[in-house]
């Protein structure tokens, strides 16, 4: 129940390794915030550095309005989830979740009763007696979130709590982990490396690469406004499709062209692209904005390569030349391999980028 | 590069740390420091005291004339001064024992020179002569006559005890593994209820066994007996080696058509070689290490620590010298263990009481 | 579908074979080469020099003028040894896996006295502790000039020698034993300890000592074992009797006083002796730390 400040972290190891440059960051209290990246861009680096389990080469982390940089873990009031659980094998599921609160020489009674009611929360009642050895691992992921919990802390940190975990109960612990964190009036930092996991839980979403920040923005942001082709391509499943395209210009008119399409484009575009005249942009679209039409309404024609039914909706593969393409379109559309297949692109979700910095060109209304 | 502040106070606790680990690391070298430092040294200087902190690499000298012919002083670092050392004209003699007590070796040509000097006016003669540091060394292979074959049957007596062990034990060892049997239990505490019974007990009446079977005072006798104790300890190695590799990869040899002893052959075996080259180091130790059975079982065929041990006791009794056997017996040993150490891990951390 | 079903008993069989014929070398050579001397000399410490049963081995034993001394001897070695050994092994393994830059270097330079053979030792030892030996010259170099004579004090101060200098030769290999268990505890479970609380040597006490548990077992049964049967160095550096010890006695029959009618007896009674002694305590010590039964851990 705080805020989070991290002021120009930055983490060094050895030489060479920088695994998190300059990192700024405020989370604001009761935030769900996560931080999503491929392996290896410093998320999980940079959470442990807010727990203390890693000193920063340089910054300020900032609880409560408290500076922490200096202390160790056990004086921040954070708790954490580990990715693997990192229950203590050796004491009973009860020990476990009662551990901090010895620590902190908390009345026996009351120290009872707080273990009953985080193990209420987490329907791990039934399991205080046991081994976490006896336990699955859903169970003990379910200890590991007790624990957590039953400490108050000011700020929660969870490490990729849910990627040891099978398919259908990762989609339900995300439930229960976010009504938690609902419940608990909790501020949360959350890593993961699963872009769905993170859209569907996310207040914010911190998009990392390579120690640096790429995207900071609602899940709404990064989705329909992505900074640059990296986070285009890293969020959606399945991701945006990518288009090198020519942009002509003719007396405010944009169209784009390339080897399969000729694209006259409506207005708001045209004072931002206007200065890419003769020059190559890439073309982002999403494939729920790309429609499924007749040859006189199309934008562009390709061949179906297959087809992936999803129940609710179907994922068409196009091939251009070396590329993919992926457009969903209703289930209850026939298409075979091989079909002919007439495009319509929703002009207002198109996002463009520069072909070189990779970064998106915004439409100035 | 990102601008790192210079955190002090961190900076000195990473000294004092440092400091603490050169001290520790001094501390539990300093014995062996000296048994190196002495293996180099002349046989003054090892009575010398207090001892030379580190062995001098030449001798000075001052000669002039002496009663019996010639006086010859050695310069002493301790008392800061000249020593006298040897009066005599029997040029012979002062070249021995330049060799052998002064570890110095000079040839009786070389003194005539220094001689033919100090007849010539100058007196006294103040020379320099070089010290050879491996002197001991050459010294103690041969006056002990039979050091040399004594090494080679060592070697020996290792090498089949590491095939023994590494062969029955490794059985065993992987039984332990990948299956579950009745008696596994107990094959898990028998390791330690081998060394119940008092190994020098068990070489004394093997004596009279061995003789027996015609193995006594013999390399595969030792052989025989040293394997009683490291089987065990290879099974105990060996099943922690073959736990750490997942059965599933022999499972998926299997399904792929080869059989059980197939698949042990060409996936798991490779796999543990590196912890098993590991298990044959430790082996290699105990067996090298050795002395008191091999001191039992021996008689005309010592093996080498048999040797290194008479001559620490026995009529040599010279500590440098001991101290140069002693050294070469530690050599492979320690080498060993420097290979060794990355393996401790896969050794020991699968299979506890 | 008949044949399938003919093959399939003799496969099963050979499978429930398998184990028990891989231990079975084992077994032979142990019941050769272990279990025939060791009943041997059971028996034989029930006999006299003409052959027929009789206690008077051990009641020889038990009234030799040095039999009280090996065993006060033997004790007191046995609890400062171990103790001290693992206290020591256990600061070592902990300060090595905290891997700091050329801890492994370190390692290595730890494991060095391990590697060393007991006549090199010896060797060192003894060169040492003469009186114009390394360590009272290295004293004299840092300004105490008294000469100490190690080898000729009490027995109360001999012990205490011989205790420093076993430790000096054993730590290492105990500290190995707790290395390799301490490497095997994931990080994440010593770090979720500091989250929740713990300091420094809260951790250390509840969380990661107790999962040591089974490795600490094993090293320090080890130690016992070995411990109580310790012999060489002491005879290296004092020679026989001065400070006797168990199975410096068995050794001293044997060897020294082979010729008298009675030693080869008073060794096999000693030997007897000496097993029982290990053996009771190493059981005692098994039952105690509770490595019989409570296996709480699926291993």
């Amino acid at each position: 129940m705080a805020t989070l400040e991290m002021k120009n972290v930055t983490k060094q190891f050895g030489r060479k390794v920088i695994a998190v440059k300059d990192f700024n960051l405020e989370v604001a209290d009761r935030e769900f915030l996560v931080l999503l990246g491929p392996s290896g861009c410093g998320k999980t680096t940079a959470m442990r550095v807010v727990a203390g389990l890693e000193e920063a080469t340089f910054g300020q982390i900032i609880i409560g309005g408290k500076d922490v940089t200096n202390l160790p873990p056990r004086k921040r009031n954070v708790s954490m989830i580990f990715q693997n659980y990192a229950v203590w094998p050796h004491m009973k599921v009860f020990d476990n979740i009662a551990f901090a609160l010895k620590i902190k020489k908390m009345h026996p009674q009351e120290i009872e009763e707080t273990v009953r009611r985080v193990a209420g929360m987490t329907n791990i009642d039934m399991l205080l007696d046991r081994y976490p050895s006896q336990l699955s691992g859903g169970q003990q992921q379910r200890v590991a979130v007790a624990r957590a919990i039953a400490v108050s802390p000011d700020i929660f940190l969870m490490d990729e709590p849910l990627s040891n975990l099978d398919a259908k109960l990762r989609v339900s612990m995300r439930t229960e982990l976010k009504a938690i964190h609902d419940k608990t009036d909790a501020t949360t930092v959350f890593v993961t490396h699963d872009q769905s996991e993170a859209m569907s839980m996310a207040d914010r979403i911190v998009i990392m690469r390579d120690g640096e920040v790429i995207q900071m923005g609602t899940p709404d942001d990064v989705y329909h406004r992505s900074a640059s082709v990296f986070v285009a391509d890293f969020i959606g499943t399945p991701p945006t499709n990518f288009l090198d395209v020519q942009v002509f210009s003719e007396n405010g008119n944009i169209s784009l062209k390339n080897q399969f399409i000729d694209l006259k484009l409506e207005d708001h575009y045209s004072k931002a692209l206007d200065s890419y005249n003769n020059k190559n942009v890439i073309l982002g679209v999403r494939p729920e904005n790309i429609e499924i039409t007749d040859p006189t309404k199309s934008d562009m024609a390709a061949d179906c390569l297959v087809s992936e039914p999803q129940g609710s909706h179907q994922v068409i593969a196009i091939q251009l030349d070396k590329k993919i393409m992926k457009i969903i379109a209703p289930a209850v559309m026939k298409i075979n391999p091989g079909q002919r297949v007439n495009l319509l692109f929703k002009q207002e979700t198109l996002r463009f980028f520069d072909p070189e910095t990779t970064l998106a060109i915004e439409a100035s209304e | 590069m990102v601008k790192k502040p210079v955190k002090f106070g961190k900076l000195i606790r990473q000294t004092i740390f440092y400091l603490f680990i050169t001290f520790l690391a001094m501390v539990i070298l300093l014995p062996t420091y000296f048994l190196f430092s002495l293996s180099f040294m002349s046989t003054r200087e090892a009575y010398e005291f207090p001892l030379p902190m580190a062995p001098a690499l030449r001798v000075d000298y001052s000669m002039t004339y002496g009663k019996r012919g010639y006086l010859l002083s050695v310069f002493d670092n301790n008392e800061g001064d000249y020593q006298t050392v040897l009066d005599t004209n029997d040029l012979e003699k002062m070249s021995e024992y330049m060799r052998y007590q002064l570890g110095a070796p000079m040839s009786i040509l070389e003194i005539e020179e220094h001689v033919k000097l100090l007849e010539s006016g100058t007196d006294p003669v103040k020379f320099t002569g070089k010290r050879n540091l491996w002197l001991n060394y050459g010294t103690f292979f041969s006056i002990t006559r039979n050091a040399v074959p004594a090494l080679i049957r060592s070697l020996q007596i290792a090498a089949m005890t590491i095939g023994i062990s590494l062969t029955i034990g490794g059985l065993a060892g992987y039984a332990f593994a990948r299956y579950v049997f009745a008696g596994r239990d107990a094959l898990k505490f028998s390791v330690l209820f081998v060394r119940i019974f008092p190994g020098v007990a068990i070489a004394m009446p093997m004596v009279i066994f061995l003789a027996d079977l015609g193995f006594y005072d013999r390399p595969i006798g030792l052989s025989l007996v040293y394997s009683i104790g490291s089987i065990a300890l290879t099974i105990w190695i060996t099943a922690s080696i073959f736990l750490g590799i997942p059965v599933s990869l022999e499972e998926a040899a299997v399904v792929f058509g080869a059989t059980k002893f197939r698949a042990f052959l060409k996936i798991t075996l490779p796999l543990a070689l590196p912890g098993l080259a590991a298990a044959a180091m430790y082996t290699f130790l105990g067996a090298w290490n050795e002395t008191v059975s091999a001191i039992i079982l021996t008689q005309f065929n010592p093996t080498f620590s048999v040797v290194v041990y008479q001559s620490l006791l026995g009529s040599v009794g010279q500590v440098n010298l001991a101290a140069a056997g002693g050294l070469v017996m530690a050599l492979p040993s320690v080498i060993f263990t420097f290979f060794i150490r990355r393996y401790i891990n896969q050794m020991w951390g699968g299979v506890t009481i | 579908m008949q044949a399938a079903a003919q093959v399939k008993p003799k496969q099963k069989i050979w499978k429930k074979l398998t184990p028990y014929l891989l231990i079975l070398p084992v077994v032979i050579y142990y019941a050769i080469f272990w279990l025939r001397p060791v009943l041997t000399t059971i028996v034989n410490s029930f006999r006299d020099a003409s052959g027929a049963f009789t206690f008077d081995n051990y009641l020889m034993v038990f009234a030799e003028r040095d039999f009280i001394p090996a065993l006060r001897n033997t004790a007191i070695i046995v609890v400062f040894s171990v103790t001290l050994e693992f206290l020591l092994a256990l600061f070592l393994a902990l300060l090595i896996n905290r891997k700091f830059t050329g801890s492994t270097v370190f390692l290595f330079l730890a494991m060095i006295p391990m590697a060393l053979p007991a006549v090199a030792s010896g060797a060192m030892w003894l060169t040492g502790l003469t009186s114009h030996g390394w360590i009272n010259s290295l004293l004299f170099h840092l300004g105490f000039e008294h000469k100490i004579y190690w080898l000729a004090g009490s027995e109360a101060s001999l012990l205490a020698l011989l205790i420093v200098i076993d430790a000096w030769t054993v730590i290492p290999s105990v500290m190995i034993i707790l290395l390799a268990g301490l490497q095997n505890i994931p990080k994440e479970v010593e770090e979720a300890g500091y989250v929740f609380g713990g300091d420094y040597l809260t951790v250390l006490r509840k969380i990661v000592i107790p999962i040591l548990n089974p490795t600490i077992q094993t090293a320090v049964i080890l130690r016992l074992i070995s411990a109580i049967q310790i012999w060489l160095v002491i005879v290296l550096l004092v020679g026989f009797s001065r400070l006797p010890v168990l199975v410096e006695r068995i050794v001293y029959y044997h060897e020294e006083m082979s010729g008298l009618n009675i030693s080869y007896q008073m060794a096999t009674g000693y030997t007897i002796i000496v097993t029982v002694i290990v053996s009771i305590v190493a059981l005692f010590y098994l039952r105690v730390s509770g490595a019989f039964g409570k296996s709480k851990e699926a291993k």
